[in-house]
């Protein structure tokens, strides 16, 4: 069975009572001794790790020795399709918009403020992440917007 | 002592506050707004009043439905905890008017301290030292000439606020017209107020704060110091007692000067005097410098690491000095025992700027051990929304030196696990781990200017692994031994196929 998560491609196989795992070309060999209540205690190549780990759709959150990291499995996905959206800025989290500097066909330089909004009592600058013209404006000042939602395209 | 109190606010300090009632046998009132109504905060209460929407000007900060939910309940006085309505003058005001007790100093007192720029004024009466700067300032060629003189990097900020907000660092003219107005705006916003002071930015600074409590009968002590350097937007994120930076003489004095502040207000209950902190010597007199920053007329965050270093409960001590008890001991009868810190775990992105994060918690695991103290206001299940500040819980460690109450809390650190939502816990243990930080050079911008950017590390192999196990032993979210009790023949998951490869 081959998954992909972000870049990185593992290969896990049952080998017996065992798991057989291929990553880059090197082969390891894991058993599970214990498992329940989201943490794992496993050997891998006979090396004892305690791995606590949860499942959120298509995100796995992984935590070995107090290094917390979130993978999102990406077999089969589209990569990037977020943040490339068409030079598409979009909330970083889920708030309000106040105020919106640009219209559609306004030139706007690199790092220039676009929209500002306010989230969890911060005031959030959305700026151009390169020169270019402003091909769309989805909202209005006032409005509640969802995160990752589109605000302004930039192109 | 009351028989009842209701405490107006949410999250881990509401439950903080309601231990302290259980220990002192006082019932609890709890309030929550719509997005609160399974909070933890909710559930530890006695009884919980529903208080409106999820917004805070429609719950937390709604001062007529807060009185009547304390009179409703019968409750004898209210707690405000920190932030929310915990500063604010006409609240304390109309808690009192209502004959109920506020726990926290008097509106007057409150009022004082609350406007930064008449609070200026009053230290500088009070020969407490005060940074070089300007009040009352209305024009942009008023700010701008002011600034001139004072010399730049400068500090805008809002007179009637604190905790960072409506605050902006301005290192060169150009910048200086969007920063006033942005510091305005967030102003207006966050206090109802956009009056602006400018002052002297001191770049390599420290930010060292005093504890200081009275009670009703003229008794002001101070409870030493806290270092509060490690700042991201300008807010704390580690604080630690003793300062490392601090004499014995320097202590003496900051103490002396956090309560001759206070008693300019007539202050009582629990409060902190926070101080700009130059390490470098005067020219005057060879020592560092001390400056006037603002006074917290309530109880802080940090508050736990003065616990510690002391041994008093600060929140005991405010219900009791509320109650009207006297304070049985004097400044010579306290002292710091051992080293204190405090790590402020955030629901917050350090890749993304500390961007707030959001989202269930799919596991949450605080450490434990001896010397390990964890105030928390979530658990495993719980939703961290974006209405409310997004901080999940205050790891607080104890040890007898500095030294090794660095490395407990690292160990501590390694041991708390959050899923579901990112957190800071690791970008705390690498600060920890800083030479700065060891050295006690952290400076209130070292994160932003030193320390550098946060980049998330690969995966690597025993990461992937378990990710991808995942899918095997924890199906449909419930664990199953997939394969270890394989050679078992009472195994009841034996032979029903719960591979998916």
């Amino acid at each position: 069975m081959k998954t992909t998560f972000d870049t990185q491609t593992i290969e896990l196989n049952p080998s017996g009572e065992n798991f057989v795992a291929v990553v880059d070309g090197k082969t390891v060999n894991v058993q599970i001794a214990r498992a329940s209540n989201g943490r794992m205690d496993l050997l891998v190549d006979g090396q004892r790790v305690t791995a606590h780990v949860s499942s959120d759709m298509a995100r796995r959150w992984v935590t070995i020795n107090g290094r917390t990291l979130m993978l999102t499995k990406t077999s089969g996905a589209k990569q990037g399709v977020r943040h490339d959206h068409a030079g598409g800025l979009i909330a970083p989290m889920p708030g309000q918009i106040r105020s919106v500097s640009v219209s559609v066909g306004d030139a706007v330089k690199k790092g220039q403020t676009l929209l500002t909004m306010e989230a969890m009592k911060m005031e959030i600058r959305i700026q151009a992440l390169k020169d270019g013209v402003v091909k769309s404006v989805s909202v209005a000042q006032g409005q509640t917007v969802e995160r990752e939602q589109i605000l302004v395209e930039v192109e | 002592m009351f028989a009842k109190i209701l405490i107006a606010n949410r999250g881990e300090i509401a439950i903080r506050i309601m231990r302290a009632c259980r220990e002192l046998g006082v019932k609890t009132v709890a309030v929550y707004s719509e997005a609160d109504k399974n909070s933890q905060h909710v559930q530890f209460a006695d009884e919980a009043v529903f208080i409106g929407n999820a917004a805070p000007k429609e719950s937390y900060l709604n001062m007529d439905v807060l009185i009547r939910a304390a009179r409703d309940s019968q409750a004898d006085a209210i707690h405000p905890g920190y932030g929310f309505l915990s500063e604010n003058a006409s609240f304390a005001a109309g808690v009192e008017s209502a004959n109920l007790a506020f726990i926290g100093p008097s509106a007057d007192s409150i009022r004082a301290m609350g406007d930064k720029a008449e609070s200026k004024i009053l230290m500088k009466k009070a020969s407490v030292p005060t940074v070089p700067g300007y009040e009352g300032l209305e024009s942009y060629g008023d700010f701008k000439k002011a600034a001139k003189e004072i010399g730049y990097p400068v500090l805008v900020k809002a007179a009637a606020g604190g905790g960072g907000k409506g605050m902006r660092v301005v290192n060169e003219e150009s910048e200086l017209k969007e920063a006033i107005e942005l510091a305005k705006r967030e102003a207006q916003n966050a206090f109802g107020d956009e009056r602006l002071l400018i002052e002297k930015y001191l770049a390599n600074a420290h930010h060292i704060e005093i504890q200081v409590f009275g009670d009703k009968h003229g008794n002001l002590v101070h409870l030493f110091e806290r270092e509060c350097s490690v700042q991201r937007r300008h807010q704390k994120i580690i604080e630690e007692s003793p300062s490392p930076l601090l004499t014995v003489e320097l202590r003496e004095r900051m103490g002396q000067a956090a309560v001759n502040a206070a008693k300019a207000v007539n202050y009582h209950n629990a409060g902190t005097v926070e101080f700009i902190f130059d390490p470098r010597p005067s020219t005057f007199d060879l020592q560092p410098s001390f400056y006037f920053l603002e006074m917290n007329t309530r109880l802080q965050v940090e508050h736990p690491v003065t616990e510690l270093v002391t041994g008093l409960d600060l929140v005991h001590w405010q219900l009791r000095i509320a109650a009207g008890e006297k304070f049985p001991f004097t400044q010579s009868d306290l002292h710091q025992h051992g080293h204190a810190i405090e790590c402020r775990v955030y629901a917050e992105d350090p890749s993304t700027g500390f961007l707030p994060s959001t989202g269930r918690l799919l596991q949450f695991i605080p450490p434990q051990g001896p010397g390990i103290r964890v105030d928390s206001g979530f658990a495993a299940g719980d939703e961290v929304t974006h209405y409310y500040d997004p901080l999940l819980a205050k790891l607080i460690v104890h040890a007898g030196s500095r030294e090794d109450a660095i490395q407990r809390m690292k160990n501590a650190l390694n041991d708390f696990i959050v899923h579901g939502v990112v957190t800071n816990i690791d970008y705390m243990r690498a600060v920890l781990e800083a030479d700065d930080f060891k050295q006690g050079k952290v400076s209130t911008r070292w994160v932003e200017t030193t320390f550098g950017e946060w980049n998330v590390p690969q995966p690597e192999l025993h990461a992937l692994i378990a990710a991808a196990l995942a899918d095997v032993v924890f199906v449909g979210g419930k664990a199953r031994p997939a394969v270890s009790n394989e050679t078992d023949p009472f195994n009841p998951w034996k032979g029903t196929g719960n591979y998916r490869n």
